[in-house]
């Protein structure tokens, strides 16, 4: 499954929207100017994850990780590496030095900003399609690409896709990559789409 | 995988039932985390053990009521959302780095430096059968955690500075021994090259082929060449003694005018081969001063011969002597090939040259101003150096601290008693006859033993035991001249002179004066003169210095 050009443009539209929200959340929290950089939108299927993400994350990743659930089902990450997690945490939390490695407070910091993106992403879904998504709580976890794509694809018996949003924190002249992961069933997907599709339509006219 | 969050409530049998209430139970009493439930307007449902204790509300005064009523400050702080978000399904984390507490309470011990409770907060949905009904609250305490985070970072940073300032250290060290390498290099040529013609000549001269006209030339280049060696072993010596602390100054009044001539005459063979034009503008109003005539001759001719070294042939340089406020100012200015910024710093290191290779140009040590700068400071004085970059020329200032030390007849010559009388009593030293000295010294036998001596040249001698008994007699008997020993008890020589030299004129303020002491450090010198004594003399008392000191002193009053 492929996204068309406009899908595309319009999914990244609406994902934009999200983040904008986001933005203004950190910049409020932090007292820094927070801006995520438009969003790049590509669709995988779960077993291409690997090949898309490897050249961003040699190493550790740090994922926060929520599942979601309802009639629209699956599993959102935001995914960063080692290094831009620590730096994105000392960027937020003032940190003059900087550290290299992620203390307990520091994982727990992420663990927030991943929770305040994938609600705003995932709640920005839920309102597009009219139905009501419940979240597992946050959970950050660090660990190899493989260890991480392992957890989101074993025990799934039906064909998944991934959603992936590429985009990147700048804050304090610093920008920070990250992607967002959302992996959803086939019928999940296709609903998605059919509704990113009629919010064109209906911007259109 | 774990699944969705929401807790769910369904219609359960008797033994899930007691279960239920078990770990309800358990989550009141027990839980080691602070935990609330509130309905869906907000009002508490739950208020556990944990949070009675460390909110010291009772269950009873808030079940019922609206959390955000309760704790206004919530609102306040804009993290009443987080419940509005909650209640449309969101999973709400709250980490301590970005928001410290959620409700605030007092920390369990103040020794972690907070005053309030660290905390890690999740604030959840809790839902029946789709529908949010309320929320759920857990509160961690994490101020131990945060505050062991902070003290491992600093030890953390700590180390890394520790490491930085070693590496910096170790830097050092190498750069000094890189230096001192060098200077080694510099040492042996600057040595071999005036050897090389001494030898060379030498030689010629023992093999007797020589015309006289060619033996004349040979003297001449040996005579020179072993002086230049003798002047690069002197300054070596001078250097080796500076290190050492061995360095001291024969200080006595000097007129500053004629040591600035005697440097000029001695430079000017080598400013009229290469056409320098030299001037020199010597203010009469800038001297005497006190100081060590052949260090602060050697010092001048340092500053001239290096000027007259980096001046090109037909260039110009200037000596200036100017007496500004409280200082005298030698300038020695030049129009040469100037420093540059990058080297400016490094002017007065020892042996430091702006170009250590060894096709430079100049010869030396690069010794001449790191002494220069050592004999200023020996004298209390400072020597900085300004240059608008390579090839603008160099200017070299010196201050010196003016002590004060003129003629109190009207600029007269002083009228020494040695020089207007010729009753020698003792072996031949001048006389003291109408004089009267204030000697003052906590140790009996040196007092009787000045006191003896004095007389002996005709002066009449008051004794003083102490500080206060110095200033009462200067009132009553009104002295010439003080001799004041400096280490006494109570009140010490320093002391006594700041409070002569606080008094007016003509009660004393302006008497000649002398310290006696057993420090002979440089610095102790300086320090002497500097505190208002006109001279140092060192103990054990040598009588003929001290009458010539007495005899010299006469002729001067203190002036400030």
């Amino acid at each position: 499954m492929r996204l068309t050009e406009r899908q595309s443009d319009a999914l990244s539209e609406l994902i934009n929207i999200a983040f904008a929200r986001t933005g203004a959340a950190l910049s409020e929290l932090t007292g820094h100017r927070v801006v995520l950089n438009p969003p790049e939108v590509a669709v995988y299927r779960t077993e291409e994850l690997r090949g898309a993400l490897a050249k961003f994350v040699p190493g550790d990743v740090a994922s926060i990780h929520q599942v979601f659930a309802g009639p629209v089902a699956g599993d959102a990450l935001l995914l960063l590496n080692y290094e831009g997690a620590v730096h994105l945490t000392d960027l937020l939390t003032d940190e003059s030095k900087s550290s290299n490695y992620l203390d307990e407070s520091a994982r727990e910091v992420l663990t927030e900003v991943g929770n305040i993106l994938l609600n705003a992403c995932l709640g920005m879904f839920g309102n597009l399609l009219h139905v009501h998504v419940t979240f597992s709580v946050p959970r950050l976890h660090l660990e190899t690409l493989d260890e991480l794509l392992a957890s989101i694809t074993t025990n799934k018996s039906e064909m998944h896709y991934a959603l992936v949003i590429y985009t990147a924190f700048q804050i304090r002249d610093s920008s920070v990559k990250g992607f967002l992961v959302i992996v959803l069933s086939v019928a999940s997907l296709d609903r998605l789409i059919q509704e990113v599709d009629a919010w064109e339509a209906r911007q259109g006219g | 995988m774990e699944s969705p969050g929401p807790v769910r409530m369904k219609d359960t049998s008797s033994k899930e039932r007691l279960l239920n209430a078990a770990v309800l139970h358990w989550m009141h009493d027990l839980a080691a985390q602070g935990i609330v439930t509130t309905d869906s307007d907000l009002n508490v449902v739950e208020w556990n053990h944990w949070m009675e204790q460390h909110t010291g509300k009772r269950a009873g005064e808030v079940i019922g009521y609206n959390l955000l009523e309760l704790f206004p400050e919530l609102t306040q702080r804009r993290l009443d959302r987080h419940y509005k978000w909650a209640l449309e399904g969101q999973v709400r984390v709250l980490s301590q780095g970005l928001h410290g507490y959620l409700i605030a309470m007092p920390a369990v011990s103040s020794e972690l430096g907070y005053s309030q409770m660290q905390q890690a907060v999740r604030i959840s949905p809790l839902a029946h059968e789709g529908r949010v009904i309320g929320t759920l609250t857990i509160i961690e305490d994490v101020t131990e955690r945060v505050a062991r985070e902070a003290e491992l970072q600093a030890q953390i940073e700590e180390r890394s500075r520790l490491l930085a300032s070693e590496k910096l250290a170790r830097n050092d060290a190498e750069r000094a021994n890189r230096l001192k390498d060098e200077f080694l290099a510099t040492i042996s040529h600057e040595l071999r090259n005036p050897l090389n013609a001494i030898l060379g000549w030498a030689h010629m001269m023992r093999l007797g082929t020589l015309t006289p006209a060619n033996t004349e030339r040979a003297v001449e280049t040996i005579y020179r060449n072993a002086q230049s060696q003798a002047q690069l072993v002197a300054d070596l010596l001078d250097v080796s003694r500076i290190i050492s602390g061995k360095l001291s100054l024969d200080v006595r009044t000097v007129d500053l005018i004629s040591i600035v001539n005697a440097a000029v005459d001695s430079i000017r063979p080598s400013v009229e081969a290469k056409s320098i034009r030299l001037q020199t503008m010597l203010d009469p109003a800038a001297g005497p001063i006190s100081g060590d005539a052949n260090r602060l001759q050697q010092v001048v001719w340092n500053l001239l011969t290096n000027a007259v070294k980096f001046t090109p042939t037909g260039g110009h340089v200037e000596v200036k002597l100017q007496r500004i406020e409280s200082h005298v100012e030698i300038v020695v200015s030049d129009s040469g090939v100037g420093i540059s910024k990058e080297f400016l710093p490094y002017v007065f290191d020892r042996f430091r040259q702006a170009d250590a290779s060894t096709t430079r140009i100049h010869g030396g040590l690069g010794l001449g101003l790191s002494i220069v700068r050592q004999l200023v400071d020996l004298h209390g004085g400072t020597v900085s150096v300004h240059s608008e970059g390579e090839g603008k020329g160099a200017t070299f200032t010196i201050t010196l601290p003016f002590v004060g030390v003129v003629s109190n007849q009207n600029d007269a010559e002083p009228a020494h008693p040695a020089q207007s009388d010729d009753i020698n009593t003792l072996e031949g030293l001048p006389s003291l006859q109408g004089l009267k000295v204030l000697v003052v010294d906590d140790e009996a036998d040196t007092r009787e033993l000045i006191s003896e001596v004095l007389k002996e040249c005709g002066s009449e001698v008051i004794t003083s035991r102490s500080a206060a008994e110095a200033l009462e007699a200067l009132e009553r008997h009104k002295p010439n001249i003080l001799i004041s020993d400096l280490g006494m008890p109570d009140e010490d020589g320093y002391s006594l002179i700041s409070k002569i030299r606080a008094l007016p004129s003509e009660r004393g303020g302006h008497i000649p004066a002398a310290a006696l002491t057993a420090y002979a450090r440089a610095e102790d010198r300086m320090r002497v003169l500097r505190s208002g004594f006109q001279y140092h003399l060192p103990k054990p008392v040598d009588s003929a210095e001290l009458v010539t000191v007495v005899a010299s002193l006469a002729g001067l009053a203190y002036k400030t």
